[in-house]
């Protein structure tokens, strides 16, 4: 078992290492991981082909699914599109009041769908609007990315790793809302603070041309306005639905997979451009990370894990809490956050069975899995999809302008979690 | 009916070793749309189309944003100009790899490479690979169109 154990650590390692240092992409790493791992479990017998396809999360991959198709339907309407305009008219030119209504924007649409989304749909319109402005589109960016990243924290649909997190440990929507919104709030209103204050020389450039975003009609970026209703209509609707999935016995997947089906009966999109839409190497990077840390779990890797952190119980279940927010937020600003936090689910429902209470490990795990994202240019996808954008630019946002300005936010929302942590542990 | 009976003989060039403000001028005072860049025999070594130097000046959304129909004013970019240090660059680091038709080339073929090369002028040059004209689409395009007036 010792062979098991170390080997499919390897393995687990290896692709870790191979996913951080980008040398593969991560989809493929996985898959070749996965398809290792279950050849090794039947070499060594410790894993199946059946008990790989059980440690797969269902739940979670058909809740990315659904709300994938969602976003693949609202996306060509160009609503996203409308909305960064209707900022643009709002703020009269403003830059500070530009930021604060483009995070605004980014953080709401990211706390319903997917981040990667929002920011590759509002990201470009951004560089748009500062253009014309006449002001560097860097701050509002970079924002945008943290702003969103943070924003996806406070619901259970918001961010992957809440998505896993819910699903393993059967919170609901209203869970999120309850203990997870708050104090994501505060972090966010705070985060907003800071990046205003380290991005003040930038904002405090008056526009050559404030007056020409009045001349941006956001009405005309709305190319299917008709569709973008009964979408918006279907999205208003899951989430009313998400909000007492618990009491109508039904899971948040069964509502996002039918929100799902009925936009696509009312709409009638073109289902080859909505599949070709819907982020495949996502739903396979998840699936295939399942069934390696399945592997994992098999040999008992995991429990050795369980039982370290269980000898180091003597520590107070409050500082084991706080620790793990911060530990998590480092390991998910160099790494991934959702191998991370696929590997640690096993763990804490193991620390459960020791009979520790683990419910406000499970918070802990959400607040360093999403703010953690923040530090690097690499932590996040959103991240890394408007440093990519900005790239294309004249102004390219370096990995160094991100510690500077998001390392800062990364330590200011995990710092701000931690103490309401404690200030609420007793309610957890 | 070839390239050779339609194109313009006298062809403006540049020397690889002009700045780009330098060019700039001769696009201006010359009123064209393209320039090759020759080396110091005469040789065609790259061109450079108005559009290459235009990049310079042209916003980066244009790139990103598809549809652009709802901006009415581009704003602080229609006032924005290239940076001296930009405009001091040799021109060799705006300048694309040579495209020469020959001067025997049919008119299709050569309206069909400018097409696909995106280009609206396209260097002529002998056998020897001696530039020895330029032609424009619309030179192209006017000398195909004469030979409708036969179509019975």
């Amino acid at each position: 078992m010792i062979l098991a154990a170390s080997l499919s650590s390897l393995i687990f390692l290896i692709s870790l290492v191979l996913i951080f240092s980008e040398k593969l992409n991560r989809s493929i790493t996985a898959i070749a991981g996965a398809t290792l791992m279950v050849g090794l479990g039947k070499i060594l017998g410790f894993y199946s082909e059946t008990a790989a396809i059980e440690a797969v999360d269902f739940n979670t991959l058909g809740l990315l699914f659904g709300m994938m198709i969602l976003v693949a339907i609202l996306e060509p309407t160009g609503f996203f599109q409308y909305l960064a305009v209707l900022s643009a008219r709002l703020s009269r030119g403003n830059p500070v009041r530009l930021f604060v209504l483009l995070g605004i924007v980014t953080t709401v649409l990211s706390m319903f769908l997917d981040n990667v989304t929002t920011v590759v749909l509002i990201a470009p319109v951004t560089i748009l609007i500062s253009e014309v402005l006449g002001v560097n589109p860097v701050p509002f960016l970079v924002a945008e990315a943290l702003l969103s990243n943070t924003g996806g924290v406070a619901t259970l649909v918001g961010d992957p790793p809440n998505i896993l997190i819910g699903s393993a440990a059967g919170l609901s929507f209203n869970d999120f809302l309850v203990y997870s919104l708050p104090i994501v709030l505060i972090a966010w209103v705070g985060a907003l603070f800071l990046l205003l204050w380290l991005f003040r020389r930038e904002l405090a450039v008056r526009p050559r041309k404030a007056k020409s975003v009045s001349k941006l009609n956001p009405v005309e970026t709305l190319i299917e306005p008709i569709i973008a209703r009964r979408v918006l209509i279907v999205l208003g609707a899951a989430i009313l639905l998400f909000f007492v999935h618990h009491i109508l016995h039904i899971s948040p997947t069964f509502v996002a997979l039918s929100a799902a089906a009925v936009a696509l009966v009312w709409v009638r999109p073109d289902i080859h451009l909505v599949l070709k839409k819907v982020e495949w190497s996502v739903l396979i990077f998840f699936g295939a990370l399942f069934v390696m840390v399945g592997g994992l779990e098999a040999t008992g890797v995991l429990d050795a894990l369980v039982g370290l952190f269980e000898r180091s119980s003597n520590i107070p279940p409050l500082l084991f809490g706080v620790g793990l927010i911060w530990i998590v937020a480092v390991l998910s600003a160099v790494v991934d956050n959702v191998p991370i936090t696929i590997a640690l689910i096993p763990v804490i429902k193991g620390l459960g069975e020791t009979g520790i209470d683990i419910d406000p490990l499970w918070w802990a795990l959400v607040f360093g899995a999403g703010f953690g994202g923040n530090g690097t240019i690499i932590g996040s996808t959103a991240n890394i999809i408007v440093a990519t954008l900005s790239e294309k630019t004249r102004t390219p946002i370096t990995s160094k302008l991100w510690i500077k300005r998001g390392l800062p936010v990364m330590m200011a929302t995990c710092a701000i979690a931690s103490i309401l942590y404690i200030i609420i542990y007793p309610v957890f | 009916m070839n390239i050779k009976s339609c194109m313009k003989h006298v062809v403006v060039s540049i020397p690889a070793t002009a700045t780009i403000r330098e060019t700039a001028e001769v696009f201006v005072k010359n009123h064209i749309g393209l320039l090759p860049v020759v080396d110091e025999n005469g040789n065609p070594i790259g061109i450079l189309s108005l559009h290459d130097l235009l990049t310079l000046e042209l916003p980066d959304f244009v790139s990103f944003v598809a549809d652009l129909d709802f901006v009415h004013d581009f704003g602080a970019v229609e006032t924005t100009r290239p940076s001296a240090e930009a405009l001091n660059q040799p021109v060799t680091v705006l300048m694309e790899t040579t495209i020469t038709i020959p001067e025997d080339c049919g008119l299709l073929r050569a309206y069909a490479m400018m097409l696909q090369h995106k280009l609206y002028d396209i260097p002529v040059v002998s056998k020897k690979g001696k530039l020895v004209g330029i032609v424009s689409h619309v030179d192209i395009g006017t000398a195909i169109l004469t030979g409708w007036y036969s179509v019975e």
